[in-house]
């Protein structure tokens, strides 16, 4: 027992020791450069100018960097892309730089094959692992290397090309699950220009959007959405007008100023039915074209178009005519009207809008500048700087059959578009795989498609690299080019360094074709060197003083009517009621940005769901269906079935259900594995890559997840809401 | 009283004074053990190297940086090689790792200072650091507080606004 003087003791001690123990001055450290990076003045941050790499759109990207750090990404005002802008994808690239499941070194193979269990290895001992099968290939069979990539663009495409052309295999692949392929196949019937066209929002003073997501998820959202908002009132002139036609309230749909709901896999009638107006009342511009087509579009009265879409006549009758008598004015297909199997007739009746107003190649209408210009030094090489924007879904389907057979010995796998998740399973993606007896894998993460590698080998992120880009649209003729904002932070190597020295390795052709030292060294050749112009344009972000001349948009033998594709969904209506619409997530894109929080908690601006799957369904079927906001539904179409929460849109048509694409990830880390599943495997394996190909059934089921939401349709406040 | 007395009696009256001066002494003299045993004095008095030459951002920043290890061997990997601090640099350098100095100098909390304002205003830098020039490793002789703040700013007429120090 303590007595009192023990205790009075003991309170003592504490007491002293309380009160004087923290006075001890603490040694705070002073931890000085051993090398300081460039420039670096301690306090002051660096603002570094590159391009960011979380799309194909190319927008022009300022990094803050301080103490050697990336702090913040901004849009480059000087950039004709972005000007100034980004979005919320592209300021989360920072995550990427600092994730903690970043690939920190090479990785060989340490179990099965396809387990994913990987041990780090050194660059010396992974390069001599990659040499000994390359140089074997390139001796017995070099038309067995198979390269399967994203779209490369500028010199990093040029790198590529020329390592395959002189291996001497002509398997070079590029895929881009939404690579507008439809759209240039109507644009080559159409305009006769088998390219993306500039859209002229800004001068544009009417605008019809079919299925149209270029505020989200397009070609270039931040470029058209910096448009869109000159159109919309930051200018001196006429505030323009957009209507909306599609099976979805999307986004862009809710950015308009009407809203007209059509069935899915039927915007291109919608388009006839207001070219037919447009011709009957002598609306159009182009009266030869006009004459041409009046007959074949006699069919597509407003009442036939009503009857096949469901958009009231008087309401395409009436748009028809403010589109004609309000030019110049824009129509516009989007992923929703282009990704179905009827895709290019979609795309093709609307291009066919333009061409009746006569807006093409005019200020507020449609032009095609010519991007190959930028690389004409190159002549027949420029296309491997500037490639067409395909998907290469055709060519992905003819390598996965011919993996399968056993064509190829090897194969280098790069990019984020991550193949074995995008590609609809019937098509066997994994599986044709394993029958490629080496595998190597450029990436800076683990996922569904590089965990299948035999050998991975790490890459720098876009803010650590050097390169150059030319953006689909938007460009103006601008040449971005790529510089590292900060060390590399990883034991990495970009993709066209090890090309370059595997090349050197190889000899002979190989050797000849890549003669740089590094791609930097490649880089800095193309553009007249370190100290020249180069340094100017690496301040500024790129070459942005240069514009192309438009290339003539007209087809020497007039315009025909698109043929009207009427392809059906795949499912039989009564078994499978709902048609499935699938879409790009705004933050998640095709599925790249899972892995980084910042996206997976942005909340998606319809449903403003977060961390999670979820399928849009209208609150009548729902009823129809006894589904409540947020229940479990298992989705069955067809070709698979997956589950997913209901998230009630009122502006969907009944009888359709939406799912965004880009969760449902297994293999990509602890952020994306497990939210929900992948849409993509709902889909069959069709000659095209269709988004909008199939129907579904749902059934309520119970589901150990909740779907979080920022917001509720009902109002977020309602006390049932919130219990 | 006695002699004894008369002693007692001093001692006891000069003691707050003796304490004083103690303290006085102890932080005048108060040393921060560091790493290298750099000398100001031999750069800055002996070879008159300007302070800015290695504190290069105190013009250019809010802080003061200390040199990279890159810029010490600017000059050492030919200069004094054999002397024993010297070999310490080179040694961090052959390694690769940045010196790990002791941190001197505080401010005190809520205080926004910035030296490239009192720099290009043409204050020298031994107005708020003195006897840097002849001292061995830092110290600081001047306990930073808002009066030595004030008394200057006064002094010279600038802004005694609060929000311009506190924000």
């Amino acid at each position: 027992m303590l007595d009192r003087r023990q205790f009075l003791k003991l309170g003592g001690a504490t007491a002293f020791a309380t009160l004087f123990g923290g006075c001890e001055k603490v040694q705070h450290k002073l931890i000085p450069f051993v090398i300081p990076p460039e420039n670096h003045t301690l306090g002051e941050a660096l603002r570094y100018a590159s391009v960011c790499g979380q799309c194909p759109a190319g927008c022009g990207v300022v990094v803050r960097v301080s103490e050697g750090r990336a702090k913040k990404i901004e849009g480059n005002p000087l950039h004709p892309v972005n000007r100034g802008k980004l979005c919320g994808r592209g300021q989360a690239a920072l995550q990427a730089l600092y994730h903690p499941e970043r690939l920190q070194r090479p990785m060989k193979l340490s179990g099965a094959r396809h387990s994913g269990a990987y041990t780090p290895v050194p660059w010396e001992e992974a390069l001599s692992l990659l040499m000994g099968p390359l140089k074997k290939v390139n001796a017995e069979a070099p038309g067995s290397l198979l390269m399967l990539t994203e779209p490369m663009r500028g010199h990093a495409g040029l790198v590529a090309g020329r390592f395959m052309k002189a291996f001497g295999s002509k398997n070079r692949v590029a895929w881009d699950p939404f690579g507008p392929d439809a759209m240039l196949t109507a644009n080559a019937a159409v305009y006769g220009v088998r390219d993306l066209p500039e859209h002229d929002f800004a001068n544009a003073r009417y605008v019809l959007s079919f299925s149209g997501d270029f505020l989200e998820t397009g070609i270039s959202p931040v470029h058209y959405a910096r448009e869109y908002g000159r159109m919309r009132g930051d200018r001196e002139t006429v505030r323009g007008k957009v209507i909306h036609f599609g099976p979805r309230l999307s986004m862009t749909a809710a950015a308009a100023d009407l809203f007209l709901p059509c069935a899915p896999g039927t915007e291109g009638f919608v388009a006839l039915g207001i070219a037919h107006v447009m011709v009957r009342d002598r609306l159009t511009a182009a009266s030869s074209t006009a004459g041409r087509l009046s007959d074949d579009l006699g069919a597509w009265s407003p009442e036939e178009v009503e009857k096949k879409t469901g958009v009231h006549a008087h309401d395409i009758a009436a748009a028809a005519e403010e589109f004609a008598r309000n030019q110049p004015g824009l129509a516009i297909a989007g992923t929703g009207a282009a990704s179905g199997p009827g895709g290019a007739f979609h795309c093709a009746a609307v291009a066919l809008l333009n061409v009746l107003a006569g807006n093409v190649g005019k200020p507020g209408g449609v032009s095609f500048p010519n991007r190959g210009q930028a690389f004409a030094k190159y002549g027949a090489e420029a296309s491997l700087l500037a490639p067409s924007p395909e998907s290469g879904y055709a060519e992905v389907r003819a390598a996965v059959e011919k993996m399968r057979g056993g064509a190829f010995r090897m194969a280098i796998l790069s990019g984020v578009t991550n193949p074995a998740f995008t590609l609809p399973p019937p098509l066997k993606f994994n599986e044709a795989l394993s029958k490629v007896p080496f595998v190597v894998a450029f990436a800076s993460f683990l996922d569904e498609t590089t965990s299948l590698a035999d050998l991975v080998l790490p890459v720098p992120t876009g803010l650590e690299a050097w390169g150059d880009d030319l953006a689909p649209v938007g460009h103006a003729g601008a040449i971005t080019l790529c510089q590292p904002v900060v060390e590399p932070f990883r034991d990495t190597r970009s993709m066209p360094d090890v090309l370059i020295a595997a090349a050197k390795e190889l000899g002979g052709e190989p050797a000849k074709a890549l003669p740089w030292r590094s791609f930097r060294e490649c880089i800095e050749m193309a553009y007249g060197g370190p100290g020249g112009e180069m340094e100017k344009a690496l301040q500024r972000g790129g070459f942005f003083g240069e514009s192309f001349s438009a290339r003539s948009a007209s087809r020497s033998g007039g315009v025909s009517l698109p043929k009207a594709a009427d392809a059906p969904f795949v499912g039989d209506p009564k078994a499978f009621p709902l048609a499935l619409h699938l879409y790009p997530s705004i933050t998640l894109y095709d599925g790249r940005g899972a892995n980084l929080p910042w996206l997976q908690e942005m909340p998606d601006p319809i449903s403003t769901a977060v961390w999670r799957n979820w399928i849009e369904v209208n609150p009548k079927t729902a009823a129809g269906l006894g589904l409540a906001e947020g229940d479990g539904v298992t989705v069955t179409s067809p070709s698979g079935k997956i589950t997913a929460h209901v998230a009630f849109n009122p502006g969907i048509a009944p009888d359709v259900a939406a799912m965004p694409l880009g969760q449902g990830h297994t293999r990509y880390g602890k952020y994306a594995n497990g939210r929900g599943e992948n849409p993509i495997s709902l889909l069959p394996a069709g000659e095209t890559y269709a988004l909008q190909a199939t129907r579904v059934a749902l059934a309520k089921t119970k589901l150990s997840t909740t779907l979080a939401r920022t917001g509720h349709p009902e109002g977020q406040w309602k006390v049932k809401n919130m219990m | 009283m006695t002699r004894k007395q008369i002693l007692a009696t001093l001692a006891i009256a000069l003691l707050p004074l003796a304490l004083l001066l103690a303290a006085g002494y102890a932080f005048a003299a108060e040393t921060v053990p560091q790493p290298i045993a750099f000398s100001h004095k031999i750069h800055v008095t002996d070879y008159k190297l300007h302070c800015r030459f290695c504190h290069s951002s105190t013009n250019k920043s809010q802080y003061a940086n200390l040199p990279s290890v890159e810029k010490c061997m600017m000059c050492h990997r030919s200069i004094a090689t054999d002397k024993p601090e010297v070999k310490k640099v080179a040694h961090y350098w052959n390694e690769k790792k940045p010196i790990p100095w002791n941190k001197v100098i505080d401010l005190p909390n809520h205080v926004y200072f910035p030296h490239k304002k009192m720099v290009n205003a043409g204050i020298p830098c031994l107005t708020c650091h003195p006897g840097m020039d002849q001292a061995g490793t830092a110290v600081q002789r001047l306990e930073f507080g808002m009066g030595m703040c004030m008394e200057c700013h006064r002094k010279k007429k600038v802004t005694i606004d609060c929000w311009k120090c506190h924000y």
